[in-house]
């Protein structure tokens, strides 16, 4: 815990479009990882998404408009010393504000936006890479029974190099039991837009990575990015496979039984 | 010129220069000034004595399928070939129909390091084959009949197993090329450590450029022929030779 | 089955995803090479040798015109005969010309892959001339009456016994599990060619500018033979091709060897500086250097010169997840397959649709980046092309208009909060969308949650932070 007389840090929350409409379970438990670890979390509800969907699959003008809007509703806070780092549950979200913003506006010849994104990246992080790096986290102090693998998002592994830290923290995790994944660092094969542009490629790789997750004998991939979760999640139930993909901040916040029960639970609307 | 290209020519320069020396970068990340290293740094290592750079270059070679020998000096190196010749001439005669007389497919005897080689040869009863025009159809003919190959080698590294051997009067392609054996004589005193030492004592001398140019082909051969075409089975002799034995002798006293 | 080059993007990825023979032989042939390349590289400081084969590269797109009239220069001193080409027309007109005088009846050819660019051998037959591949995996392909699969093992697609069985209708041969008796087979057909040939036909890995000399790296000695035997012999080269010395060429030479097969060097380094010398007994009479262009100055005007680095060693291709699960031919009529291919194969083209779909078979996963030996970010490329494809509004409709209604919606908050409600109320029939019917087909749909983060956030009531009203 930090010290009473130094402030503790402030991070904005950008929990990702994907996690606020399909997966808030996944933002809560980012939120109170970071609280119980010492950050105060503040939620700028105007938020929206990054832009990555359009970007990837070459839409830069409908990019740039969201990434404007993200723009718009982080940079402030961060100019003006609200916060001092915007944190999101996502390798591939934050790749594309620190790797991709600067591309996406000089592009445009838009020299203020891209300051500003350039500012931005400097202080976004990604959840795991924030609580190792920035709150120096070593143990999660939470507990998951269970055979886990960790797949390595690829944008989080070879964008932003971070692989240590989400390492460091599942194992920390007391009851755990670490799998080794055979080639854990191959693409899942979701790829965004690839994944129904290429559906078929797509699924070939993900049967590829969830054969192998089976071969690692794991209950349950771990995972930074819940794009690739759903991708991993689709294959797994229907093919009927038992294991299942699940966040890393589900599984850093002790809540993953619940979420993964939630999920499977019968769809009743 | 046998074919009017001055307007490609004058178009392709025109449209390079206007890309390469307009204010903005050919490429997606304009960096900062980037030297390159000159001369690049050696990719590859090795030292110690003429003995040990010799035994060094033997292995290397034998890892890329050769084989080597290390012999005391050039009168046991020219035994050495002799016999060799016998051998695998003998070996031959009793499994194809080859010629009464074992052949070698040479090098002027001359521009091989070792004196007198080609006098022993014929002395031992084998005929040397010398190509003098290799577009004459008679002689063409005659050398792709011959299994071995025999040459000598303009430099030689330690740390590849590589030999470089440049074209030249008396110092034929198909030698090294067309027969299923090839027998390269290594004087100690042409081992390397590696390509970019080499070079740059070629370069020191000014001499690297007239190598090249003065000579057709210069060739680097690291071992015998090989491929992994066939589902990355390694399979040996495809074109050149099936083996490059090395004699490796010393010549410095 | 196998995959029909001519086809269009879609067939040609579901037949090469309904082969498993060939996604198994794809399996085992890019592991091996993976494998190989990581152990060549464990046993030298392999990040200085990117850093140094980047610079080097780099350095020779920079100075690509200069160094392109020094190479001419000195090509011409050494006895050479230089020809430029702005297209595949004009190198073709070239060859065939050369051919002509010579009165040429049969060539012979080493792998190369900007012959397959401009479909030389197509050109040569129609004329009349006999053209025969040599390296052993071209020659397997040519039999077999297919284009090439990979830019370094062309028949990486085939097995061992569909091999076999090629070498029994074509050359009547006895069926063989032993690729050493096929490996015999072919040496002696194609011994028997390059006696023969009167032209030799060969690609180029590096041009040297200061000393006019065109090198070519093979493992089975055919480069020689292409360069040595012929009386008239003809180097085909990209205009990128060229490099400032020596001591570059050397440097990049040992750089795709170890991530090409994984070898320390190849067995042969050809350096060709004209033809035979007087009193040589070998070599050609006529040496030709052909300089082609083919769009690699537009490659250059649209800043796309990270392109112009590669030096064609194929690491990207055997560690692209993509590659490994539908094989050189789903890439399409193009010699380049891979990550590499997906940039190029548009690039090359004057009209970038016909290959629009290339740069999108890809799911940016950075594997490529990082294993490529002269630095290209092949994602960044990537990116940049579906930008531009997307700018031609060479995209299909339903997308853009898709993409135009996601961005008028996320620029906002209350557009967005409407339309995740409006989804959340869909439900499961959204999995009934077109687009999204493509995810459902194989992967169960996500389910939307009951409330958003920002409801659950909300009513939580517990904000340590003054997160903006909306
Ligand atoms: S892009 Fe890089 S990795 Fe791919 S073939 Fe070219 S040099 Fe090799």
């Amino acid at each position: 815990m930090t010290d009473i007389s130094t402030p503790r840090p402030r991070a904005a929350l950008f929990v990702t479009c994907m996690v606020d409409t399909l997966y808030p379970g996944v933002g809560m438990a980012a939120a109170q990882l970071l609280q119980r670890h010492g950050a105060d979390v503040v939620f700028p509800d105007r938020q929206t998404c990054c832009g990555q969907p359009a970007f990837n699959a070459g839409y830069r003008n409908d990019a740039r408009a969201v990434a404007r809007h993200l723009i718009d509703v982080f940079w402030p806070l961060v100019d003006g010393g609200d916060v001092d780092a915007v944190v999101a549950p996502s390798g591939s979200c934050v790749a594309m504000v620190k790797r991709h913003y600067p591309i996406l506006f000089e592009a445009a010849h838009d020299i203020e936006y891209q300051r500003r994104a350039v500012q931005l990246g400097e202080v976004t992080y990604e959840l795991t890479q924030y609580l190792v790096d920035y709150l120096g986290v070593a143990d999660a102090g939470a507990r998951c029974p269970g055979r886990l693998a960790y797949h390595p998002c690829c944008h989080l592994l070879r964008e932003l190099h971070i692989d240590a830290q989400p390492r460091r923290l599942l194992s920390s995790l007391k009851d755990a039991e670490i799998a080794e994944l055979p080639n854990a660092d191959e693409c899942c094969g979701f790829g965004g837009l690839f994944a129904l542009k290429n559906a078929d490629i797509s699924t070939a790789m993900g049967r590829r990575k969830v054969r192998n997750v089976n071969h690692s004998g794991a209950d349950m991939v771990v995972l930074n990015d819940v794009s690739c979760m759903t991708h991993l999640n689709g294959i797994l139930r229907r093919e009927g496979h038992s294991c299942r993909a699940v966040h890393i901040a589900e599984v850093l916040n002790g809540t993953v039984e619940h979420a993964t029960a939630e999920r499977d639970s019968p769809d009743d609307r | 010129m046998i074919y009017d290209s001055i307007e490609a020519r004058d178009e392709i320069f025109a449209r390079l220069r206007r890309a390469c020396s307009g204010s903005r970068s050919v490429f997606r990340e304009a960096l900062a000034h980037l030297k390159p290293p000159d001369p690049p740094t050696p990719v590859t290592h090795a030292d110690g004595d003429r003995r040990s750079l010799a035994a060094r270059f033997g292995a290397k070679l034998e890892a890329a399928s050769g084989s080597y020998e290390i012999l005391e000096d050039a009168a046991e190196a020219s035994q050495r070939v002799v016999q060799l010749a016998r051998e695998w001439g003998a070996a031959e005669r009793a499994t194809e129909s080859a010629a009464e007389t074992i052949e070698i497919l040479s090098w002027a005897s001359r521009a091989l390091p070792i004196e007198n080689l080609g006098e022993l040869l014929k002395q031992a009863g084998t005929s040397l084959i010398v190509p003098d025009d290799m577009h004459d159809e008679r002689t063409r003919a005659r050398a792709a009949r011959v299994n071995l190959g025999l040459t000598g080698a303009d430099a030689a590294f330690a740390s590849t197993g590589s030999i470089v051997l440049a074209s030249g009067r008396g110092k034929s392609r198909a030698a090294s090329l067309l027969p299923a054996r090839h027998l390269v004589l290594v004087p100690m005193s042409r081992i390397h450590t590696t390509f970019e030492a080499w070079l740059r004592s070629l370069r020191a001398k000014q001499a690297l450029g007239s190598f090249l140019r003065v000579s057709g082909q210069v060739v680097f051969i690291t071992g015998p022929s090989k491929s992994a075409d066939i589902e990355l089975y390694l399979t040996l002799g495809v074109h050149g030779p099936k083996s490059v034995h090395a004699l490796i002798f010393d010549d410095i006293w | 089955m196998t995959v029909d080059v001519g086809a269009a993007y879609p067939t040609r990825v579901r037949q090469a995803l309904a082969d498993d023979a060939l996604r198994a032989a794809l399996d085992r042939a890019t592991e091996h090479l993976r494998g190989r390349r990581a152990q060549a590289l464990a046993g030298v400081d392999a990040t200085r040798l990117r850093d140094e084969a980047h610079a080097v590269r780099r350095y020779a797109i920079e100075h690509l015109p200069d160094l392109l009239e020094q190479l001419e220069g000195n090509l011409i001193a050494n006895g050479c005969q230089v020809h430029w080409a702005r297209d595949a027309a004009e190198a073709l007109g070239v060859v065939l010309e050369i051919a002509h005088q010579n009165h040429v009846k049969d060539v012979v050819k080493s792998k190369s892959m900007v012959t397959e660019e401009i479909g030389l051998n197509d050109a040569l037959q129609r004329s009349g001339i006999d053209v025969v591949e040599t390296d052993l995996g071209e020659f397997i392909i040519q039999l077999a009456g297919e284009p090439p699969s990979h830019i370094i093992t062309p028949v990486i697609h085939k097995r061992l016994e569909d091999i076999s069985e090629i070498f029994q209708t074509k050359l009547d041969t006895p069926p063989t599990d032993q690729p050493a008796e096929l490996c015999d087979t072919a040496r002696r057909a194609l011994r028997s060619e390059f006696l023969i040939a009167d032209m030799g036909i060969s690609g180029c890995n590096f041009a040297i500018a200061e000393t006019g000399t065109i090198c070519i790296v093979t493992n089975e000695g055919n480069g020689r033979m292409v360069t040595s035997l012929p009386r008239v012999y003809v180097a085909i080269a990209g205009i990128e091709k060229v490099v400032r010395s020596v001591e570059d060429a050397v440097l990049l030479w040992q750089a795709a060897s170890r991530n090409a097969t994984g070898q320390d060097v190849s067995v042969y380094f050809s350096m060709s500086s004209g033809p035979r010398r007087r009193g040589d007994s070998d070599g050609p009479d006529e040496m030709h250097v052909i300089l082609i262009d083919n769009g690699r100055s537009r490659i250059l005007e649209r800043r796309y010169g990270d392109a112009t680095l590669c030096i064609r060693c194929g690491a990207c291709i055997n560690i692209c997840p993509v590659y490994r699960e539908i094989g050189g031919h789903a890439y399409g009529r193009t010699p380049y397959s891979g990550p590499i291919g997906a940039v190029i194969t548009p690039l090359l083209e004057y009209d970038i649709r016909p290959a629009r779909d290339l740069p999108f078979a890809s799911s940016l996963c950075g594997a490529c980046r990082d294993v490529c030996p002269v630095k290209i970010d092949l994602p960044r490329l990537l990116l940049d092309l579906r930008s531009d494809i997307v700018e031609r509004r060479a995209a299909p409709i339903a997308e853009r208009v898709g993409m135009r209604v996601y961005s008028t919606a996320l620029r906002r908050p209350a557009p967005y909060r409407a339309l995740a409600r409006l989804a959340r109320r869909l439900g499961r029939l959204a999995a009934l969308l077109p687009p999204l019917k493509r995810w459902a087909r194989t992967r169960e749909p996500p389910r939307f949650a009951a409330k958003s983060f920002a409801t659950l956030w909300r009513e939580r009531g517990r904000r340590p932070g003054e997160g903006a009203a909306e």
